[in-house]
């Protein structure tokens, strides 16, 4: 318990977080040559699972454009993406049980079920559009002066507008 | 309500509170379990090695920040406070400048480089990116979080998340099926714009960093107004 009352139990700051996040993906261009994303690893979940049911995926037309295939040698549920995905869940993982803070948090209900499915639903047709969610298409996008990144933060404040529109209207 | 009842529900709550049990041995299981796989990765294929132990980094980082990419959009708007969007500038302008050193080391003296061999996120711009974007921005506020908040939750132990999860599958694969028709419709037609192919090297990285650091200024003056917290 020693260890616990040495680190401040509190949250740290959130520019805090914003520095360490800025260098970790620093690191990861210059260990592995690609910056952070992750939408593609829930792609890859999805249609692994197609895949494994008999449908044919890579015949699709997105998966031979825009060096959207794979690497060669990894599968859609062996890859950099899906790896760098499920340790992000280990780390918070890993964070809350320090703190002995994990609690298992069931769904309110059908409301925020429906809100919850359909909000996961437009943001990943989406990422497919922008190539990216706001990590990849934003967060790694800016930084790799590619102008897309700032049209797409640009229109994530409009999404998010008409977003807080529909949260006060239906679901607050 | 008087005093004297607030503090006996206070008390009252802190009793539900303090029985708490100690999930230290999970901790540690969990942890040498990870440090295992980076550990096996490692005489395997470094690369997922580093890649694992930078997930787990950052899965920490957002975690212990309570770190947000959705709430730095929502909450200028919903609360007006942008403590969480200046965090993400702040991370922008530092990614900015490491991610420049990076492609100048890859293409710096390269005189005719071409797009594809640019480190980073390069992609077409056009009218599909700012559809996605805005279809992106309304689903993240409305689902409560995005796609690295969405891990996080998951991680924490929101049965929610995970529904935000299978949405978010469900969205996405349907929109790689149908990414022929948006293809031709605008992507195909739309140009991949690297900035300092246009104006210079140096000339980007400078334009880039003002605009972050005015942002941020902007931020902090909004922040100022709006901030409903502020006078409380």
């Amino acid at each position: 318990m020693n260890l616990k009352s040495k680190i401040n139990n509190k949250p740290w700051p959130y520019w805090v977080g914003g520095i360490i996040l800025a260098i970790l993906n620093i690191i990861l261009l210059f260990t592995t040559g690609s910056a952070w994303r992750i939408s593609t690893s829930f792609l890859y979940a999805g249609v692994g699972i197609l895949h494994k049911l008999g449908i044919n995926v890579e015949d699709w037309y997105y998966f031979n454009v825009y060096n959207n295939g794979l690497d060669s040698g990894q599968t859609y549920f062996n890859n950099n993406i899906m790896l760098i995905s499920v340790a992000i869940i280990i780390g918070a993982l890993i964070s809350v049980l320090f703190f002995s803070e994990f609690k298992f948090k069931n769904i309110k209900n059908k409301k925020q079920l429906f809100f919850g499915l359909a909000g996961g639903i437009l943001m990943g047709y989406g990422t497919r559009l922008s190539f990216g969610c706001n990590i990849g298409a934003y967060f790694s996008a800016i930084p790799s002066f590619s102008l897309h990144g700032w049209v797409f933060g640009a229109f994530m404040f409009v999404g998010a507008w008409i977003g807080s529109k529909i949260l006060f209207k239906y679901i607050l | 309500m008087s005093s004297n009842k607030i503090e006996e529900l206070k008390k009252r709550r802190q009793k539900e509170i303090k029985p708490k049990k100690s999930q230290l041995p999970y901790f540690f299981f969990v942890g040498f379990i990870s440090f295992i796989i980076a550990y096996y990765f490692l005489n395997t294929n470094i690369r997922y090695s580093i890649i694992w132990t930078i997930g787990i980094m950052i899965g920490i980082t957002m975690q212990r920040s309570r770190f947000c990419f959705a709430a730095s959009f929502r909450d200028p708007i919903m609360v007006g406070t942008t403590s969480l969007f200046r965090a993400v500038i702040i991370g922008l302008i530092i990614s900015t400048i490491g991610f420049s050193i990076f492609q100048y080391i890859q293409i710096g003296n390269i005189a005719n480089y071409s797009l594809a061999d640019v480190p980073g996120q390069i992609h077409p711009v056009g009218f599909h990116t700012i559809l996605g974007a805005i279809l992106f921005g309304i689903g993240m506020v409305i689902a409560g979080g995005c796609a690295s908040g969405t891990l996080i939750r998951i991680g924490e132990g929101y049965a929610m998340q995970v529904v935000v999860l299978i949405g978010f599958i469900i969205g996405t694969v349907l929109s790689s099926n149908h990414f022929e028709f948006w293809d031709k419709l605008f992507i195909s037609s739309s140009k991949t714009i690297y900035i300092p192919k246009h104006i210079g090297f140096f000339p980007a990285l400078v334009i880039q960093l003002t605009a972050l650091s005015t942002l941020y200024l902007l931020a902090n003056w909004y922040d100022k107004q709006n901030n409903i917290m502020a006078d409380l």
